[in-house]
């Protein structure tokens, strides 16, 4: 039968991705850029809309946390797949409140002004049924995907503004949105990239191979070497694994060092961000925020008889605070840390912070 | 049926002092606006105008009897409410009866507020903690419950807080829920810093900048743990909002800094000691409201989004 073949594929496809999302993100280095997961994430998401059944806009709610709970227990530290499923539930909010015909903005946030004027303590519980509900949802979902997909050239085009000819970059490991943005600099404007290489996992070589094939004069360097270097730096651009709510970063280790090194001799940290990476999570739960991957690339097990005396650890991420951050360079322009509260209450509602 | 007679002064104060008697717990600022609600149903007034100024000497009544921050932004706020509703309607009765079912909900909303912001605050705290806290702030006190609560085991270091030793109310309500607490002299903070893993406070007021306006020994508290490095949060409902943007501690104006009979009595009130003081924003990691956690930058959007 044709429905029971699309729900089977359904489940196949989301148990497909939550295998990869629980192997992928290895300390080498995710087998997926996040970009992908992303856009991955809202796929399925847009599947699940257009397939399973529900009836009201409650339903469809439900049935998406239901799934987002289980993709993001799937690779906690993976946040841009609860991002995606948040966005998601804000369309759909956004667009029954359009069915409704009720102005959108003045329902959402909580705020003084909402305690002293509503009427009552009525809660919304997204019951009513419209029929054009699925295909404006579906239409929203899209141009989710559109917008995905164009982030990196959106962040790549405002490079021109930030760097100017014979200056000297830092920048640390790899990220894919900073090359897109030194790449396209270098188009019209020649300067120097000093990367570090980040260890244990030098993804810092693959990005400056990556860079000087560009024909951009780069230079690798150790990770102690950093603060020795500095002084010689005009700029830090770095990208990061998460923005938090506080305006903080959940970046790859090493990244706290950079940070510290740049405000020593004040040098401006510039963060390259989409904006699907910002998650309404702050840095206080400590079980959740670390990654720990095998030691090996620390200490190799042919040290044998070192291991049996000591203790190896392997963290993945850093968290840079942030005092420390100068600007973000995203999708939708430059934003400074302090601002980062009013993007999230645009792009996520505040019901659905705890998924 | 005979209608309750215009409520004077001194029936006000005693309205506001039984509120206060009766339930301890109250904030002083819930407290004002009880009394404002059971005023403006009591009033004669045939203006909307009327109405406001009436309203205007009644929070000035009640500030002279409790000077505090909070008496002052609940009565601040209760104009608004005021005014907001008197938009929508030009109908004075009407007026007046949307006004009386709003300001029960409204009561009723920010009876709640304290376990909303007890819920988003305790996730901060973390299996082991060592707490630093300031005086007494019965926000704080049902944070640290609900942590007791959730099984997390911590210890608090609370400061005696003088003129009034408000601490050591604080240390007893803790010692009555089990929490292993040590009370500390004001002067003793730099010394217990580094010990202490964070910092939390209540305020009395939030001001426009994302500052606070707190008991005096606030700002010392936070200039230390900043030295420290230690997060400095701060925990306070949304009522207490206020429309002040002190730029430094002599911008307080003198009537929150010193209490009511003082104010009233000393003539040169420079020989005082204010009971309060201004703790700035950049001193303040998160703050723990009702409406969310926000960041010190977030504070003035929301109050924006009131007074627009």
């Amino acid at each position: 039968m044709p429905g029971a073949d699309k729900e089977a594929d359904l489940t196949e496809r989301i148990e497909a991705f939550l295998a990869d999302l629980k192997r992928g993100g290895c300390g080498t280095g995710p087998i997926r850029g996040s970009g992908e997961t992303a856009r991955e994430t809202t796929a399925l998401l847009r599947k699940v809309t257009a397939q399973a059944r529900w009836s009201s806009a409650g339903d469809l709610m439900e049935i998406i946390r239901k799934e987002g709970r289980r993709m993001t227990a799937a690779q906690p530290s993976e946040t841009t797949v609860g991002n995606m499923v948040l966005r998601v539930l804000k369309i759909i909010r956004e667009e029954y409140a359009r069915s409704r015909g009720s102005s959108e903005e003045t329902d959402q946030q909580e705020s003084l002004h909402k305690l002293l004027t509503s009427g009552g303590l009525s809660e919304e519980n997204f019951r009513q049924h419209f029929v054009h509900l699925k295909a404006n949802v579906i239409e929203a979902i899209n141009e989710l995907l559109t917008e995905l997909d164009g982030t990196t050239d959106n962040i790549a085009m405002q490079a021109l503004e930030h760097i100017h000819s014979n200056e000297v970059i830092m920048t640390v490991g790899r990220s894919r949105t900073v090359e897109a943005f030194l790449k396209d600099a270098a188009r019209k404007r020649k300067f120097h990239v000093i990367v570090a290489e980040c260890a244990p996992f030098c993804q810092g070589h693959e990005m400056a191979t990556n860079l000087s094939k560009a024909s951009i004069e780069t230079t690798v360097i150790a990770d102690a070497a950093i603060f020795a270097v500095m002084s010689r730096v005009n700029k830090v651009i770095i990208g990061t694994q998460t923005v938090l709510a506080n305006g903080g970063l959940r970046a790859v280790n090493g990244t706290h060092t950079v940070a510290l090194a740049a405000r020593h001799h004040s040098t401006p940290l510039i963060v390259c961000a989409p904006m699907f990476k910002l998650s309404p999570q702050f840095p206080n739960e400590e079980d959740t925020f670390h990654k720990f991957v095998s030691p090996h690339e620390v200490l190799p097990f042919t040290e044998g008889e070192i291991l049996s005396k000591v203790n190896v650890h392997c963290p993945v991420f850093d968290y840079v605070p942030p005092e420390l951050i100068t600007l973000f360079i995203s999708n939708i322009g430059g934003n400074a840390p302090s601002y980062i509260y009013r993007l999230m209450s645009e792009l996520y509602h505040p019901e659905d912070h705890d998924l | 049926m005979q209608q309750p007679s215009k409520m004077n002064e001194e029936e006000l104060v005693e309205y506001f002092r039984t509120q206060m008697r009766t339930d301890p717990d109250m904030a002083s600022a819930v407290a004002a606006i009880r009394t404002l609600l059971e005023f403006l149903r009591r009033d004669k007034g045939e203006t909307i105008l009327g109405l406001r100024e009436s309203l205007k000497w009644a929070t000035d009544c009640l500030t002279e009897v409790d000077s505090s921050v909070a008496v002052s932004s609940g009565g601040e706020l209760f104009l608004r409410f005021i005014s907001l509703t008197s938009l929508e309607h030009q109908d004075l009765s009407r007026c007046k009866k949307v006004m009386e079912e709003r300001g029960e909900l409204f009561l009723e909303k920010i009876s709640l507020s304290r376990t909303k912001v007890a819920k988003l605050c305790h996730t901060f705290i973390k299996d082991g903690a060592k707490i630093l806290t300031h005086s007494s702030s019965r926000v704080v006190l049902r944070v640290l419950e609900k942590a007791a609560a959730e099984k997390k085991r911590f210890t608090v270091y609370v400061t005696e807080s003088q003129p009034d030793t408000a601490g050591k109310q604080m240390a007893d309500a803790l010692r009555r829920i089990n929490v292993p607490v040590t009370v500390v002299l004001d002067a003793a903070v730099g010394y217990v810093l580094e010990k202490v893993d964070l910092v939390i406070v209540g305020a009395e007021g939030v001001v426009e900048s994302g500052g606070i306006i707190n008991k005096i020994g606030t700002y010392q508290m936070a200039v230390c743990s900043k030295a420290h490095n230690k997060p400095f949060y701060v925990v306070a409902e949304s009522f207490k909002f206020v429309r002040l943007y002190p730029l430094n501690q002599q911008d307080v104006p003198d009537r929150f800094k010193y209490k009511a009979d003082t104010l009233r009595t000393v003539s040169d009130l420079s020989d005082e000691h204010p009971m309060i003081d201004y703790t700035p924003p950049s001193l303040i990691t998160l703050l723990f409201t009702d409406l969310g956690v926000l960041t010190p930058s977030a504070v003035s959007d929301e109050l924006i989004k009131l007074y627009l």
